[in-house]
């Protein structure tokens, strides 16, 4: 039995781990993060954005960003684990 | 602090000052291999984070050395390049020695400048149109443009310039009234910096 389900489900369970690399993909995209942040530099140099905004946003990219760049070290040094 | 930070490379051995240089170092001062000189401030470390406030000190150093002596040309490193001694240094001056000679000719008496546009919250802009419009206002007076990423919506135009320190005053009164002309437009100019988006050096600490 143990065998018949691994036959069966083995290709799927690839698809599986190419999906959820996407998914991890998109939820930590370094570039997007990368762009916000310059983002709110540059308003904060127009004075679009004021400095206590500018400080807020800078600290929560900067966090997101580490974590986002963890992610995918490990990712492509195949430590992240997949679980299902 | 046994490690040398680099800014960037110049065809002297003369170059030293004090300064709040990356790192906490205070002086700089260059480091010859032959006409090259590598101008560098102490370090604890080859590979330096890059705060902010590092970054920001980096970019203040190699204004420092484009104005000293009366204007200085230096080819830019960008941030980070550090390395173990002197001696792994001097290698480097010596085996990237035409690529120097190369960039510095190419951005002798040359300034970078850049142009950001962004559009007023909630303004509807021609992009294509102003991305002409830029064009044909200022390329003619810059020696090279380079077009940057567009990283944020609003984001019209964002473009880096060589200019001839002799074409400043023209490229100044060009981008203001193109300020004048555009008030569904924020502009930010930024400036002069050394030339780091028109030289190609790139130099490893093995």
């Amino acid at each position: 039995m143990f065998i018949l389900d691994d036959l069966l489900f083995r290709p799927f369970v690839g698809i599986v781990n190419a999906l959820h690399s996407i998914a991890l993909d998109e939820l930590y995209d370094v570039e997007a993060l990368e762009a916000e942040r310059k983002e709110n530099q540059l308003l904060y140099e127009l004075g679009e954005r004021d400095e206590d905004e500018y400080r807020r946003r800078k600290e929560r990219l900067e966090a997101d960003l580490e974590v986002a760049r963890d992610v995918h070290e490990r990712l492509s040094s195949g430590r992240v684990e997949v679980k299902r | 602090m046994s490690n040398r930070y680099v800014y960037g490379v110049v065809e002297a051995d003369t170059v030293e000052f004090e300064s709040e240089a990356v790192a906490g170092a205070e002086r700089v001062y260059t480091v010859s291999h032959r006409r090259l000189g590598a101008v560098v401030s102490d370090i604890d470390t080859t590979d330096p984070e890059e705060t902010d406030a590092d970054a920001q000190r980096h970019d203040e150093v190699l204004r420092e050395i484009m104005d000293y002596d009366g204007g200085t040309t230096v080819v830019p490193m960008q941030f980070g390049m550090a390395f173990e001694s002197d001696r792994a240094l001097k290698n480097v001056l010596r085996g990237a020695r035409p690529a120097f000679r190369r960039a510095m000719s190419d951005i002798e008496g040359m300034v970078e400048l850049g142009l950001k546009l962004v559009s007023e919250d909630g303004a509807e802009v021609d992009r294509e149109a102003i991305a002409a419009e830029v064009g044909e206002r200022l390329d003619s007076i810059a020696a090279q443009v380079v077009e940057n990423d567009l990283f944020s919506d609003r984001l019209v135009c964002n473009r880096s310039y060589l200019v001839a320190e002799d074409d400043r005053a023209a490229f100044d009164d060009e981008i203001a009234r193109f300020e004048d002309d555009h008030d569904e437009l924020m502009v930010r100019y930024t400036g002069p910096f050394a030339p780091y988006s028109f030289v190609d050096v790139k130099i490893g600490a093995q």
